[in-house]
């Protein structure tokens, strides 16, 4: 008998509200809705309405995690229409917010991650980890979140030199954290048992759904727009792209914390650029944008985003698109959620992270008698436990 | 695949039915009629091994200009692709049926700009509201040219003067 789960909309540990109804046949998932822009907020038409130095401001509202992913994408757009390079002092100083931007986007997913299967610790770890890494943006550009950097034509802030000794320690102290996390990571058996051959999506699933990031190099999908697409500083950094095999959810979790390491090597590469290059010009002045249209692309945490904008010659866009990462990536889930069991359906959904979770409030209905119950906080908890409990025997024998 | 090999292997298969541009060295577009539209992305996707990104609607007033992207990474460039779907009922053929991933941004342009694509699996709405009515397409012309600023806010006050910057009316500026 087909039974629906609704899942979502709104949620208390959720970054963004989505809505997923599971149509379950037992344990297995069988198929999935899901509906989107529950808090659609207009922005692409509220961009239309603002001169083209005002909407970096409104951009990085479109999440508060990739608070930095946004203006980026966007005034490399505006750069592509004006065909214009920017100082290579601001070049640098963009790649190392951004670099920022993506450890603490990571570090902020592992410990979710940790907390949706039940692994508190891993949850309070990261987070912790991750603190050191928001001082250091809230010293560098003002702000924990939506930093302001990134302006047509350069940045607006200059890296004070005295900050530039904080920051390579904090990334010392980060990597060696990094290797811890990512030992408990790999060697705990709860985890590879929890996560391993979970919500695999393949490399050709990958490509058919247009899958980005992370999502896509777990799954051996090997496209990274930092280096595909490279813009600014990136072209002249030297990084690896992390890619995985199998695309199940322990692969996307490694991916992730391994592309720490990768930030760290792209910010501490910057810092030297920066020490070298001494003070300069962080902007270039743009006069009036002409008619035409761009395209920016950047790798945001989440994968790829994507603004493209159309000029009729004003002050303002007249047209301007903005993909974000993970309207691409929850659509993979389609593919990824179907045949895996419920308990495992919350865990690819935030694997993909858009950090969501239905392991908090799940309403039952029973189609044919219409009957419902909803399972509370607690028992939630209680059954994840006993799951988890049950798999450490089943892994340890005792 | 390099620039130059798909800008003429498409020349070859298409002809006079497409006109190809190249603004800089990162981008090449593709004008195709909406008759050989799904022709072309299907060419480009399934034989020319381009990666599908997304789309994008663009009303002018007289129709709608659709544009879906393909991106070659190992090549640094997008391959954009580019047709016209006039009004007043704007039509287009369904790429979604040869590339899944093209499901969400058809009907993302569907509800914003009334483009109707034919063929596609489940063409509803896909960031609706429950309130919007159902035959409100938000960033067509004309909705946007009737559109008048109300800046009405809990209090009640009509704030429109404040936007547009004349003092409000009965107090002290």
């Amino acid at each position: 008998m087909v039974k629906k789960i609704p899942i979502g909309p709104f949620h208390p540990i959720l970054e963004e509200p989505e809505f997923f109804e599971l149509h379950v046949d037992g344990e297995r998932v069988v198929d999935i809705d899901m509906t989107i822009g529950w808090s659609h907020r207009g922005i692409e038409l509220l961009s239309e309405h603002k001169t083209w130095d005002q909407v970096p401001f409104l951009v990085e509202r479109v999440c508060g995690i990739c608070s930095c992913s946004h203006p980026y994408a966007y005034v490399k757009a505006v750069e592509d229409l004006l065909q214009i390079e920017v100082p290579e002092r601001a070049q640098y100083i963009r790649a190392i917010v951004a670099e920022l931007e993506r450890l603490h986007s990571h570090l902020l997913w592992t410990g979710l991650a940790g907390h949706f299967i039940g692994y508190n610790t891993v949850f309070m770890w990261t987070w912790k980890y991750r603190e050191p890494v928001l001082d250091i943006l809230e010293a560098v550009t003002g702000n924990r979140n939506h930093y302001a950097m990134m302006r047509i034509g350069g940045v607006r802030r200059e890296i004070p030199v005295e900050e530039i000794p904080n920051i390579r320690k904090m990334l010392d102290d980060l990597v060696e954290k990094n290797k811890m996390l990512t030992g408990a990571i790999v060697d705990d058996p709860v985890i590879h048992a929890r996560t391993e051959g979970v919500g695999i999506l393949d490399k050709k699933m990958c490509r058919l759904y247009g899958a980005l990031g992370p999502t896509a190099r777990a799954g051996g999908y090997n496209i990274d727009a930092r280096r595909d697409h490279p813009i600014d500083a990136y072209g002249k950094i030297d990084f690896d792209v992390i890619v995985c095999e199998n695309g199940d959810v322990y692969d996307k979790a490694v991916v992730r914390q391994l592309e720490n390491f990768e930030s760290i090597k792209i910010i501490r590469q910057a810092l030297d650029k920066l020490e070298a290059l001494g003070p300069g010009d962080i902007c270039t002045e743009i006069g009036e944008v002409p008619p035409g249209e761009g395209i920016g692309v950047y790798e945001a945490p989440r994968g790829e985003v994507l603004h493209y904008i159309r000029s009729n010659g004003g002050n303002m866009p007249m047209r301007h698109k903005i993909r974000a990462p993970s309207f691409n990536n929850i659509l993979t889930n389609e593919y990824s959620v179907v045949g895996d069991t419920v308990a495992d359906a919350g865990l690819i959904t935030a694997a993909v992270d858009p950090c969501y979770s239905c392991t908090e409030r799940v309403g039952r209905i029973d189609r044919n008698s219409g009957e419902r119950w909803i399972m509370s906080e607690g028992d939630l908890i209680r059954m994840s436990q006993e799951k988890t409990e049950e798999i450490r025997k089943m892994m340890t024998g005792k | 695949m390099e620039r130059e090999e798909v800008k003429k292997r498409i020349a070859e298969k298409f002809g006079d039915r497409v006109k190809i541009d190249q603004p800089s060295e990162k981008r090449v577009y593709i004008y195709a009629e909406k008759e050989s539209w799904l022709d072309l992305a299907t060419f480009l996707f399934n034989d020319l091994d381009a990666r599908f990104d997304t789309g994008v609607g663009i009303d002018d007033r007289g129709g709608v200009e659709v544009l879906m992207f393909f991106p070659y990474d190992k090549e640094h460039y997008f391959v954009t692709i580019k047709t016209y779907a006039e009004k007043p009922y704007p039509e287009l053929d369904s790429i979604s049926n040869v590339i899944p991933g093209a499901k969400w941004i058809e009907r993302e342009i569907f509800e914003m700009f009334e483009v109707r694509f034919k063929g596609h699996p489940d063409l509803r709405p896909v960031l609706r509201s429950d309130t919007r009515p159902e035959d409100f397409y938000p960033q067509k012309r004309e909705n946007k040219d009737d559109h008048e600023m109300s800046r009405i806010k809990n209090d009640g006050i009509d704030r429109y003067n404040e936007v547009t910057g004349k003092p409000p009316e009965g107090q002290n500026p």
